[in-house]
């Protein structure tokens, strides 16, 4: 497994350079996060049954226009791989560790900020909070660019509508835990995400390393 | 030859059903020049972007064999990227390799872009641009070289760094592949693969 540091430095940087999550989708979904209180209940405070339902929605929302920030193009990728030689393999694990160190720190404050706008809180402890961010972080960019490196969409709103129920469905591990389960449930939602992490990235390394792409 | 890099026969390209190039037979040696011509349409990006690995097209179950090597193609489309700098750009893209500041320097120096190397391409000229790649061509010293359309957005000056580093590759038998309407004149001993005869 190589490790390029260079791929990294690269996708950082173009992120920066483009501006469009760190200084457009993050900015309005904090300003949304922040009137969202106010609209629903007119207060800095929202009902306790709602706060975790939103939470995940405004995540799921957040992470969605993440993914379809900036969609690769295939002829270039393949272009520009060939020409850094480059393998698919390669990429894939450089790509995600890039993904993952843009969007969770962006996902932590998020939340973070939702907590303190809403005056509520998970009823977990922080390292699990911390932990189910970092679980639903990776698989969500692991899917978001797993689906990017191996179908061809014609426009956003097609990946919007094709990745949304699968955010849906990661996030369905981590609601039980923030609404406060045992420590047993607690840890075996943890080790099915961790089991789920692991699969898919296993298989599509396994995948990309087999077509010698 | 084990020198064979590529070799097929009734070689069919095209895009989804329609049909590029038929029934080419081609055998290209690593240590030879080539030059394909032909008109326009007559499918010589198609070839180049399949010798280097590019093509994303229907190749209609053709049988193509080919060895393991370092191809590198420098397309009319520019392949750098356009939030990075210059030297960003060449750091990245010859990652791959450990190779030091200093002959990266002398390399950008040689191609006349030394006091651009902190400048992002996307405000780089299509000329600028192609010397870019030439010398990252240049500093990672591909087995085979394929330029698509040479001599494209090439002043007096890039034209002659061309031909210079196609001498110097060709002293050192390695294969560049090129690719234009009409012979370029860049390539003393060549191969010609004529697309209008097929």
């Amino acid at each position: 497994m190589k490790f390029n540091k260079h791929l990294i430095r690269k996708e950082i940087l173009s992120e920066y350079r483009n501006n469009s999550s760190l200084f457009l989708i993050t900015p309005t979904m904090c300003v949304l996060i922040i009137v969202f209180p106010i609209l629903a209940e007119n207060r800095f405070a929202i009902d306790e049954d709602l706060f975790i339902i939103t939470q995940i929605l405004f995540l799921i929302l957040f992470s969605t226009l993440f993914s379809i920030r900036n969609p690769i193009n295939h002829r270039s990728l393949t272009r520009e791989l060939n020409f850094a030689y480059i393998k698919k393999s390669e990429y894939f694990l450089g790509k995600i560790s890039s993904e993952f160190l843009i969007y969770f720190p962006q996902i932590l404050l998020f939340s973070i900020l939702f907590s303190v706008v809403t005056n509520s809180n998970v009823k977990t402890n922080i390292f699990t909070f911390i932990l189910t961010l970092v679980f639903f972080s990776v698989n969500t960019v692991m899917v978001n660019i797993i689906f990017q490196m191996f179908t061809s969409f014609n426009n956003r709103f097609v990946q919007f509508i094709l990745i949304v129920p699968i955010y849906m469905a990661l996030s369905f591990f981590i609601a039980p835990i923030w609404l406060g389960v045992n420590l047993e449930l607690i840890n075996i939602y943890l080790l099915l995400y961790l089991g789920i992490t692991i699969v898919i990235y296993s298989y599509t390394r396994f995948y990309l390393e087999r077509g010698k792409l | 030859m084990n020198n064979i890099f590529f070799q097929t026969e009734n070689l069919t390209l095209g895009y989804g059903n329609e049909i590029v190039i038929k029934d080419l037979d081609l055998s290209l040696q690593k240590n030879k020049n080539y030059e394909v011509i032909g008109k326009n349409g007559s499918g010589k990006t198609t070839l180049l972007n399949l010798l280097s690995n590019n093509f994303e097209g229907n190749t209609f179950d053709s049988d193509i064999s080919r060895e393991a090597t370092n191809i590198l193609e420098i397309s009319h489309i520019p392949t750098l990227l356009e939030n990075l700098t210059l030297i960003e750009n060449v750091i990245y893209f010859t990652s791959s390799m450990n190779i030091d500041d200093e002959k990266v320097n002398s390399t950008i120096k040689k191609y006349g872009m030394l006091s651009f190397k902190n400048d992002t391409i996307k405000n780089f000229s299509s000329g600028m641009i192609k010397r870019t790649e030439l010398a990252i061509a240049d500093i990672k010293e591909p087995d085979v070289l394929c330029i698509d359309e040479p001599l494209n957005y090439l002043d007096k000056q890039g034209i002659d760094r061309l031909q210079n580093l196609i001498n110097e590759r060709t002293d050192n038998n390695k294969s560049n592949i090129l690719s234009s309407q009409e012979t370029s004149g860049l390539l003393k001993n060549k191969e010609t693969v004529d697309l209008n005869e097929i």
